[in-house]
């Protein structure tokens, strides 16, 4: 396989790359920070990555929004991981809205938002 | 159209619709609170119950949500292994939050108490969501429900360790979301469907064509369900979780809440993906020794704990791990053992954290050294998590022993002794772990007069009795349940 | 009438059980009417286990299906020749043992657990001598070993309980072995049911060895096999004297009484023949009695020196079924009698003196049998049959026992029983001799005479009466324990039918 082709395919499946390269910074955001917010920005990344991911499958390259109009053939999107996806999004709201709830709450217990620093001053454990 | 023929959409309807109702109640009726959420969880009982004899006397059957039929509407499948496990959820549910209408005075704050019947709620129907749905998106919204919530019933005791542990588990909990997520993308891409029945038929001509795609969709699921069900290297979250929540929190994040998902997981790796897939991947080979390893991990960690609670959360690192021996092992009378195991540790481990709910109760004590004598001065929460303990250990006429036997069989019936062997060497570590604390309990002195512990209210004791009663039943008539239990693992099996 | 005969075994299990429980509500109302119930519960059960004595001495199985568990699985009786000579033997000892603790137990605290536990250990005894399939046999066996638990912590002193905890694992430990081993048969033979016409196993593989091996750890646990006896010295000793008697003398056999049904109906003889199996047994069984009575001769507390014996004496229990032959089984089964007159001879005895004295160590025991005439006499008889002088009942099934092993020709058995009679010479022969001429041991104050009474005679006739039968069942050519053990042995080498 030339690099040419290489590259080609990438292009072809430049959703696909992207969706799987923001997965990992998503992932490795959120294992490698200790900062909470960082970890719940990282938790968002992961899941847009996944939506893209979702949504990429999806999509037919030149196609129309599936609006059917009488008399006119066009290939159309695939509508349904676009509709599925919005629940994915409005769940990972919902979540994060949780998470810094709950980042509020730890900070209030320990004045830090930093999960070495909590686990310092709990002594022991892992967050 | 007559009622009955609605009851797997009621099911799952009534829960979430009174959930949404309790903060008003909570508001305006504060001691309407109780009865209303054990009103829904009674009704979802008796449709469980109603569901169970459907389907034993005409066979599985499906529900089409807004009556479209799949593919393009959600189906609701009720089959052995959903109606069992539907039964299971609010059967024990019920005893729980029936144990907690009175435990939780004392451990949530009142302006909070009537969130927490939502959360439970909530929790309650998406469960059985998870269970009964034929749809794999669907399954993913109530997973990220019952996520939320049962994070919910953890923070909503907002001490220090609770806020930590949810936090850590919410974390988790996305991390298994994102990767069911992604298998589902994964398993759309090639079959373009969403349907279990669709994807199953799909699925063998995929395999085909893009083999690699469908290992990935696999491992992924496998790693997003395992870590929501705390098998073995994926259990991080659970002993703080489980042990720093409300006591009915525990109970029910034990006893219910990670054998779902193992329930899904059932489900995904047997009915829909192709039977020649896990020929290709030793994917079972794999749960068969995590399993193993979260069995005498589990146990090990457990001996060492002073925490009752998480004792007993180290416990359930063990005890799901049997659930998934019988998964992994693929004979029938193993299979038998791991569902049967789902609902048998249900009850005994919600009552061992009921009745570790009550020593908290009545004496404030959670140190296994505080718990010496208590047998004399709270006999009933003590008998019970005595009758509990030998259910863990596996002595006949209990319900544990009947699991262990049939996973001890199945485990012969393939020819791997080993794993015989494992099941009998854990069920000695649990014996070291649960003996001492009856024995304290009866035969020690406490080292310094203690006060009278709290007299415990009848709520808190029937549902006591009640599973207890329930332990030894199903240790002496397993055949109440058996039928069932057989026909799913045959369903399940193809057989 | 059928119907009734089919039925007493349930009777005989279930009739302690329910007892159990009025006891356990009539305790909280009258002292008296505790004892006398639970004294009464032990005469009706040994009643009705001579009721079956007609039926079971004609040749007849009385068979009882009480429901099934799961499939092939159920809880059922059986009682043939070998059930029978054991209920029997253990009912009888029972209801003399629930007579001596009425005036044993008075200065005891926890007497209103004590009665309860005591009954239904014995109905769950005699489930197990009566269980139709290893299962029950199982259920019953568990549930003796942990409820027996209650009866060696009594005392609640940080001894018993460390003891209790030494046992407590055994237990669970063997207990684990035995569910090990009925499964593997349950898988080969598809059936756990001891009234199969043809052994349950009848291919040797690496599975039943696992399945031999686990059976004997399990049963051989109970039975003070070793290297599975630690846990006795420890918990017998810490009992009360009554329990003690119990665990000593009926509760060990429970685990030879296992064994014999998995030798017999499991594998059956003509396979044990073949494969030779049993040569394990008796390899641990010689080094079990060697040991048992070698260490029994170092002890000085008395009760812990009699928990050694036992454990050397189950040693030829063992080795008795090892030999698979005619006269060793049957001297095996009529040591199981004769062991279990002569140990609960010697620990009600023994509880006497301590009740009386309080003096449990050998070293202060001089002179006591000048105190203490009577229970030192049949101290001495049991001791005697112990040691295995004619003609008490030690020496005749030490006798068959070797005539079986010269039949089988190995002489090197009749040699260790030799060794060992020698060394039980040694560490019992002291004892009575410093009781009737030794000096008497007072702590300091030599010339102040205590006055030391009999205990009371409702102590005094249980010990009378066993101390008789070792003297009567020795002496006598031709009585029921021999002839039950001759019965039973033949019974079980035609192939347990």
């Amino acid at each position: 396989m030339s690099i040419t082709e290489i590259v080609l395919r990438l292009h072809a499946n430049s959703y696909y790359f992207f969706a799987i390269l923001l997965f990992i910074i998503g992932f490795h955001t959120m294992l490698t920070h200790n900062n909470l917010i960082k970890k719940v920005i990282g938790m968002n990344i992961m899941d847009m990555a996944i939506f893209l991911f979702f949504v990429a499958i999806g999509y037919v390259r030149g196609g129309r929004s599936p609006i059917l109009e009488p008399g006119v053939n066009h290939a159309f999107i695939n509508p349904l991981p676009s509709a599925l996806i919005l629940t994915g999004i409005v769940v990972a709201v919902s979540v994060t809205a949780y998470a810094l709830s709950l980042i509020i709450k730890l900070y209030k217990h320990y004045g830090t938002i930093d999960a070495e620093e909590i686990m310092r001053i709990r002594g022991g454990g892992s967050l | 159209m007559n009622f009955s023929q609605h009851l797997p959409a009621l099911i799952v309807v009534v829960p979430l619709l009174f959930a949404f109702v309790m903060p008003l109640l909570a508001r305006w009726r504060k001691q309407w609170c109780v009865p209303v959420t054990l009103g829904a969880i009674i009704f979802s009982f008796a449709a469980a119950l109603q569901m169970a004899f459907q389907v034993m006397s005409t066979g599985p059957f499906s529900y089409y949500m807004g009556d479209w039929p799949p593919p393009w509407g959600i189906e609701l499948g009720i089959d052995y292994l959903a109606a069992f496990a539907a039964l299971t959820i609010n059967g024990v549910g019920l005893l729980i939050i029936w144990f907690g209408s009175k435990d939780l005075l004392h451990e949530l704050k009142p302006e909070v108490l009537g969130w927490y019947y939502t959360l439970y709620l909530l929790l309650m129907a998406s469960m059985v969501g998870i269970v009964i749905t034929n749809d794999i998106f669907n399954m993913f919204v109530f997973l990220e429900i019952c996520a939320i919530a049962s994070c919910g019933i953890i923070s909503i005791k907002e001490s220090r360790d609770c806020i930590e542990a949810a936090f850590k588990y919410l974390v988790l909990s996305v991390l298994g979301s994102g990767a069911f997520l992604l298998a589902v993308a994964l398993l759309y891409m090639v079959t373009g469907h969403l349907n279990f029945t669709f994807m199953a038929e799909a699925l063998p001509e995929a395999m085909v064509l893009y083999p690699n795609n469908l290992l990935v969709a696999m491992g992924l699921l496998v790693v997003g369900l395992g870590v929501k069900a705390a098998l073995f290297p994926l259990h991080v979250w659970l002993p703080d979780a489980h042990s720093s929540a409300p006591s009915p929190s525990s109970a029910v994040l034990s006893a219910l809440v990670i054998k779902v998902y193992a329930v899904a997981m059932i489900r995904l790796l047997y009915l829909v993906f192709p039977r020649e897939l896990l020929g290709i991947a030793p994917v079972m080979e794999m749960i068969l020794w995590m399993s193993t390893l979260a069995i005498i991990i589990g146990s090990m960690f457990a001996i060492v704990q002073d925490d009752i609670k998480k004792m007993l959360a180290y416990s359930s690192i063990a005890q799901i791990g049997y659930v998934f021996l019988g998964v992994g092992l693929m004979s029938e009378s193993a299979l038998v053992g791991g569902i049967l195991h789902i609902f048998n540790h249900a009850t005994m481990k919600s009552m061992l954290f009921l009745a570790a709910g009550a020593f908290i109760y009545g004496t404030g004590a959670r140190k296994l050294s505080e718990l010496k004598g208590i047998g004399h001065t709270m006999p009933i929460p003590t008998i019970a998590f005595c009758i509990g303990a030998f259910s863990m250990v596996g002595i006949p006429i209990t319900s544990g022993f009947i699991s262990k036997w049939y996973l001890a069989l199945g485990a012969l019936d393939v020819g791997r002794p080993f794993f015989t062997a494992v099941i009998l060497i854990s069920s000695l570590l649990n014996g070291i772990y649960y003996l001492p604390i009856v024995v304290n309990a009866f035969f020690s002195k406490p080292e310094e007069a203690v006060p009278a512990p709290k007299q415990l209210p009848r709520e808190m004791l029937v549902p006591l009795a009640l599973l207890s009663f329930g332990v030894i039943l199903f240790g002496v008539y397993p055949s109440l349940i058996l039928g069932i239990v057989y026909r799913a693992a045959q369903l399940l099996l193809g057989l | 009438m059928q119907f009734l005969g089919s039925f007493l075994p349930v009777w005989i299990v279930m009739f302690p059980m329910v007892m159990t429980v009025v006891i356990y509500y009539v305790e909280q109302r009258s002292e008296k009417m505790r004892n006398a119930l639970a004294v009464a519960t032990s005469v009706v059960t040994f009643l009705s286990v001579l009721a079956l004595y007609p039926g079971v001495m004609a040749g007849k199985i009385i068979e009882f299906e009480l429901f099934q568990i799961l499939p092939n699985l159920a809880v059922s009786f059986r009682v043939d020749i070998l059930s029978f000579s054991l209920a029997l033997l253990s009912s009888f000892i029972w209801m003399l043992v629930a007579i001596y603790s009425i005036d044993y137990m008075c200065k005891e605290h926890g007497c209103n657990r004590y009665y309860p536990v005591l009954i239904i250990t014995l109905a769950s005894c005699m489930g197990i001598f009566m269980a139709g399939d290893l299962f029950t046999l199982f259920v019953f066996f568990e549930m003796m070993s942990l409820i027996s638990y209650v009866l060696v912590v009594h005392e609640e002193t940080i001894e018993a309980l460390r003891a209790g905890y030494k046992y407590l694992i055994m237990t669970i430990i063997g207990g684990l072995a035995l569910f090990f081993g009925i499964i593997i048969t349950f898988e080969l033979g598809g059936s756990v049911s001891l009234s199969n016409p043809v052994p349950l196993i009848s291919e040797p593989s690496t599975l039943a060895f696992f399945a031999f091996i686990s059976f004997l750890i399990g049963f051989g646990m109970k039975a003070g096999m070793f290297p599975l006896h630690v846990w006795l010295p420890d918990a017998h000793p810490v009992a009360p004297s009554p329990a003690s008697a119990l665990l000593s003398g009926i509760m060990l056999k429970t685990g030879a009484y296992g064994l014999l049904r998995v030798i017999f109906h499991v594998y059956g003889i003509e396979f044990m023949q073949e494969t030779g199996w049993t040569v394990i047994l008796a390899v641990v069984a010689v080094i079990t009695i060697l040991l048992g009575s070698a260490v029994a001769i170092t002890q000085d507390n008395l009760k812990r020196r009699l928990a050694y014996s036992s454990v050397g004496q189950m040693g030829y229990i063992l080795l008795g079924i090892s030999i698979l032959n005619e006269r060793a089984l049957m001297g095996n089964i009529f040591h199981i009698f004769s062991h279990a007159f002569m140990k609960s001879t010697l620990f009600l005895a023994a509880g006497a003196i301590i009740l009386k004295t309080g003096k449990k160590n050998i070293k202060d025991l001089g002179g006591i049998g000048r105190q203490m005439p009577f229970t030192m006499f049949a101290f001495t008889l049991a001791a005697l049959s112990m040691i295995g002088i004619p003609p008490f009942n030690g020496f005749l099934s030490k006798w068959t026992l070797s005539l079986g092993a010269m039949d089988a020709g190995v002489p090197f058995y009749v040699l260790i029983l030799l060794i060992s009679s020698l060394l039980n010479g040694l560490y019992y022969l002291p004892i009575i001799i410093a009781a009737f001429f030794g000096e008497e041991q007072g702590e300091g104050h030599k010339h102040e005479f205590v006055k030391i009474n009999e205990a009371p005679y409702k102590m005094l006739i249980p010990i009378a009466i066993l101390a008789v039968s070792c003297l009567l069942f020795g002496l006598l050519p031709s009585n029921l324990p021999f002839d039950l053990s001759r019965v039973a042995a033949e019974y079980l080498l035609r192939g347990g039918f």
